[in-house]
């Protein structure tokens, strides 16, 4: 009995393991006979599981949005588009991983992704390997743009939201003095510090403490029992998935300063997290959902219905990287190679998605502008528009 | 001044959790008498199972902590069937795989049953901060620590004066010899491995409380910890995993305290290598004892 018990077992693995390996090879083949008339596939980085899993799977949903819609209106010159899912973790070594399946997979023309800059900038030596364009909805360290001529990113760089988050979130608008800086050691975080750093200096605004910490730390205590030992009136937290824990650790420890961000944007999931602990939090963000806009409305709602959150910038971004490649894909006509993709994004003028007129520059980044919003009775409400920073010269 | 008693009382908060973790640990080990690396996972059993019945019953912390013991418990009895009770007699290389494996399907069920995100975990314990004379404490950090020294005492009333703490201290001093005098040596092992998980999942219940959020990725680094605390112990000897878990939480907290946070896991594991080129039986004092 016993035998034919692990008999079984045997062969039920060894059938898995088959249909496993099977399934891409088969695909693969009907596709490849059919390749002038089959599917455009583009492949996508994205954190669907770890601490970073919100935004992931953000990605997921506003980029299936954007490919249902590009197929529904008949696709790209009559082909469907197809967008290949794989989970990279936010870990920079799984995702470049991914990235070399995707390079040695023939059929995948570009990719979208991923989340963190580092694991974008781990990509972006094997995506040059294979003239292929990778386009970030989310990379904002300089660095990754300007690595090689196939790194895209549509975020904004780091330079200018850290530099508009010192000048005009916190001395401007929240007239801070002292500020103590709390931050995510990694590529986004200390591109982010630097810049604010930099800008701090030039225009005399005081940093007394600042603290950083690894991926996937959990206790904050010591690095917010060591910024009350600092005489600062203000924190300025710079990640995205540890945001919320750092604002619990520092409300729960009895401390009432005042805080902001500049990593997670109108991110719900910060809200669910945080409560009460969050009211009062400023933060930048590239993108704010405009009450008065219909698109824009039915946008968020068709998200939050799908995703089961509502929608940060992140995702907006995604929704715009998927058309932005649909577009890119359909100026290069009959000549689908991951070379043409890469060089008509490169020179794409474009202004169908949600974030406004997208042409990148000469290193492959583009310049945003930025709103500040606070955290009012558990939603985040508009303090201080796109022209704010005009708004501050002609005051002075 | 200040600012160091305030480091230090961090330092002890964590290390009661680590502590509280180093136990289970060790209640493991000791009874079944195989290395886990699951442990990681049945926290965070316990702690999902908590934040359940929080969301269903309300904050009563003691439900809680029923939810979090009564789940890691059956975790554990899964960990015994699965990776220990046909492996007694092979290679201890063999058991230890396996849990490894299953810390991996576990860990990948989670994410797909729980959902990949963070949740929340507010406002279970209304928190207070009270100052005594320099030194500033709060509610959560007070329960933590009363809850760590509570289960800590009960089961040391469990281990020296119940019959099942005889027998599962019978089984842990030697196998052979327990079998002879009559005890059920396969069931009494289970126990204490149920034991040592379900004193996992309280813990993985604080952890969460303390730093109000939990997430099915959460127990790799902690399963890591719960080791290390349990090796500056000696691995069997419960006080002195207790011991080598507040010791570790006290270390890692002076040396953010002198230097980044960045450092955390250096200074944990600096000090974890030191102790065992030092001292490479661990606190535990009785040489020649078994590994």
């Amino acid at each position: 009995m016993k035998k034919l018990l692990s008999l079984l077992l045997v062969f039920s693995l060894a059938l898995t393991l088959f249909t496993a390996c099977s399934t891409p090879a088969s695909s693969g083949a009907g596709s490849g006979s059919a390749a002038a008339s089959g599917n455009i596939k583009v492949g996508v980085l994205a954190p669907l599981t770890g601490t970073n899993a919100e935004f992931g799977k953000g990605f997921e949903v506003a980029m299936t949005m954007a490919m249902e819609e590009i197929n529904a209106a008949g696709g790209i010159n009559g082909r469907m588009l197809e967008l290949v899912f794989q989970d990279s973790k936010g870990d920079a070594k799984e995702s470049s991983d991914l990235c070399r399946q995707y390079v040695d997979n023939e059929e995948i023309v570009a990719i979208l992704g991923d989340f963190t800059s580092t694991a974008c900038m781990a990509d972006a030596p094997i995506v040059k390997e294979a003239e292929m364009a990778i386009l970030s909805p989310t990379a904002s360290n300089p660095a990754f743009t300007e690595m090689n001529d196939c790194t895209f990113g549509i975020i904004g760089k780091q330079d200018a939201d850290s530099r508009y988050y010192a000048r005009y979130v916190l001395q401007e608008y929240a007239g801070v003095d002292n500020v103590g800086i709390i931050y995510i050691e990694s590529d986004w975080g200390n591109a982010a510090v630097s810049n604010f750093v930099d800008e701090a200096q030039k225009i005399g605004l005081n940093i007394v403490e600042t603290a950083s910490y690894v991926q996937d730390e959990k206790d904050f205590s010591s690095i917010i029992t060591k910024m009350k030992a600092a005489n600062l009136d203000h924190i300025a937290i710079m990640d995205q998935g540890a945001t919320s824990q750092i604002i619990n650790q520092i409300r729960a420890s009895g401390w009432d300063v005042s805080l902001s961000t500049n990593g997670p944007g109108t991110s719900q999931q910060l809200i669910d997290l945080c409560g009460e602990n969050c009211e009062g939090l400023l933060l930048t963000t590239p993108f704010f959902f405009d009450p008065e806009s219909e698109k824009e409305m039915a946008w968020r709602d068709e998200f939050t219905s799908r995703a089961g959150f509502a929608p940060t910038v992140h995702s907006v971004n995604a929704y715009d990287c998927a058309l932005l490649i649909a577009e890119a894909i359909r100026q290069c006509g009959d000549d689908v190679s991951r070379k043409n993709v890469r060089d008509k994004l490169a020179a794409i003028e474009f202004s169908g998605g949600l974030t406004g007129q997208i042409q990148f520059d000469e290193t492959g980044s583009l310049d945003r502008r930025y709103i500040i919003c606070e955290i009012v009775d558990g939603e985040y409400v508009k303090r201080a528009g796109f022209d704010y920073p005009e708004q501050v010269a002609a005051g002075k | 001044m200040e600012y160091i008693l305030n480091q230090l009382v961090n330092g002890i908060c964590q290390g009661a959790i680590y502590a509280m973790m180093a136990i289970g640990y060790s209640v493991v080990v000791g009874v079944v008498g195989m290395v886990t690396f699951t442990h990681g996972e049945v926290i965070m059993i316990g702690a999902f199972a908590s934040y359940y019945a929080f969301e269903m019953a309300g904050n009563h912390i003691l439900l809680g902590l029923l939810f979090s013991f009564a789940a890691a418990w059956l975790m554990g009895a899964c960990v015994y069937k699965i990776c220990y009770e046909r492996f007694f007699s092979a290679p201890r290389n063999i058991s230890m795989l396996c849990t490894i494996g299953f810390s991996m399907v576990v860990k990948n069920l989670a994410q797909i049953v729980f959902g990949p995100n963070q949740k929340p975990m507010l406002n279970i314990v209304d928190n207070k901060i009270y100052s005594l004379g320099i030194v500033q404490i709060s509610t959560i950090q007070i329960v933590v620590v009363i809850t760590v020294i509570v289960s800590a005492t009960v089961l040391s009333f469990f281990f020296n004066k119940t019959r099942w703490g005889i027998k599962l201290r019978a089984v842990s001093q030697d196998k052979t010899a327990a079998y002879m005098v009559g005890i059920n040596v396969k069931r009494t092992a289970m126990v204490g491995n149920c034991v040592g998980c379900a004193l996992a999942g309280v813990s993985g219940m604080l952890l969460s409380i303390y730093y109000q959020t939990l997430q099915a990725t959460m127990g790799g680094s902690l399963g890591m910890k719960a080791f290390s605390s349990s090796v500056l112990g000696g691995l069997t000897d419960i006080r002195f995993s207790a011991l080598g878990g507040l010791c570790l939480g006290i270390i890692e907290n002076l040396g953010i305290t002198f230097s980044s946070a960045s450092f955390r896991d250096i200074f944990a594991f600096i000090f974890l290598i030191l102790m065992l080129l030092i001292r490479p039986e661990g606190f535990a004092s009785k040489k020649g004892a078994r590994p």
